[in-house]
């Protein structure tokens, strides 16, 4: 199945956006995540911790509703799914 | 009332929204937390507009650093207070107004203080821990926070109303790592186009405000969207606001 994931700021520098993603059916979101940025450790880094938890940070939207990055785990995709990933931009 | 001098000087815009709305923008008093990047076109935006009393408030003295997007500040300016700077510029823009500067970091122990009786608040900030403080003082007050941010050709900006909309923390309820931004001066004068324009309109009383959404602007793709918020009722800051009167400084 074919999900849409769409990064801004920082995270679409460093992976890009809109990108369709093939996943396995009962895959979660951060398991969607992870693999759409396996292509740059960087972008990686940026948003997962080093135990692969979602930087307290990231916003994480599902068919634009908010989603707790805490609870994101609990979420499986599905078919169609629009998943936008963002950090809080920070200067001025 | 306005002045013929101030007719002559508004009469453009008066076409919009006439007498009425002039002295509206008169009568209000818009405080500015920042007179950097973002401060700058939103400071100098809203004193051309005629907006009556503006208080803005910086810390830091300019660096040269600062001259690629902080109009404020000229390269004669180099090593002079940003609030010295900002008024000078901002009074000769337009003597019509009053401009109040406070040289001070603006923190949890004296934001509602220098807030004063401002009608709203524009963020104009670098950092979330002083943004999350000014989200207090306006939860606090009742008063608008006009939130923006950017970040090299990427920007952000929500307008905020307490009890009514999503606040800051509702919507980044964690900051992230300070770090030295890259930026261009493009972005924090669209930005800051988006906040002063909110500004008016909220003082005007016209329009759609950018409530409950949160605008997402993309330089290098010249691609504006957004995404719309909603309020957090488990949020720390505002998730206990009753709306009730009276704790109003």
């Amino acid at each position: 199945m074919k999900v849409r994931v769409r990064f801004f700021a920082r995270f679409r520098e460093l992976l890009g956006t809109d990108i369709i993603a093939e996943v396995a059916e009962r895959t979660t979101l951060p398991d969607l995540i992870k693999q759409v940025a396996q292509k740059n450790i960087e972008g990686h880094h940026a948003i997962f911790d080093e135990h692969g938890q979602f930087r307290e940070y990231v916003i994480l939207m599902r068919n634009a509703r908010r989603i707790d990055t805490a609870d994101a785990a609990k979420n499986v995709v599905a078919d169609g799914d629009e998943i936008a990933v963002f950090p809080p931009v920070a200067g001025g | 009332m306005l002045s013929e001098r101030e007719r002559e000087r508004y009469k453009r815009q008066m076409m919009l929204f006439g007498d009425e709305g002039q002295e509206l923008l008169k009568k209000a008093h818009i405080f500015i937390a920042g007179a950097g990047g973002l401060g700058s076109p939103v400071s100098v935006y809203l004193a051309v507009a005629g907006i009556g009393n503006l208080t803005v408030v910086d810390r830091d003295v300019v660096d040269q650093s600062n001259l690629n997007r902080q109009i404020l500040h000229y390269d004669r300016d180099i090593g002079r207070k940003k609030t010295e700077s900002a008024e000078e510029k901002l009074m000769a823009i337009n003597p019509d107004i009053t401009v109040r500067v406070i040289d001070t970091t603006i923190e949890e122990k004296n934001a509602v203080d220098l807030v004063g009786k401002s009608d709203g608040i524009v963020d104009a900030m670098d950092n979330y821990p002083a943004r999350y403080v000014l989200n207090n003082v306006a939860i606090r007050k009742k008063i608008p926070l006009f939130h923006g941010a950017i970040c090299g050709f990427y920007g952000q900006a929500t307008t905020i109303i307490p009890g009514q909309t999503a606040c800051l923390a509702c919507i980044f309820p964690k900051a992230p790592p300070n770090e030295v931004f890259p930026v261009v001066g493009v972005t924090p004068g669209l930005i800051g186009m988006v906040q002063a324009t909110e500004v008016l309109k909220y003082l005007l009383k016209r329009g759609e405000l950018l409530t409950n959404r949160l605008f997402m602007w993309d330089g290098m793709q010249a691609h504006a969207e957004e995404i719309c918020m909603e309020r957090d009722p488990r949020c720390t800051a505002c998730g206990s606001f009753c709306g009730t009167p009276g704790n109003e400084q």
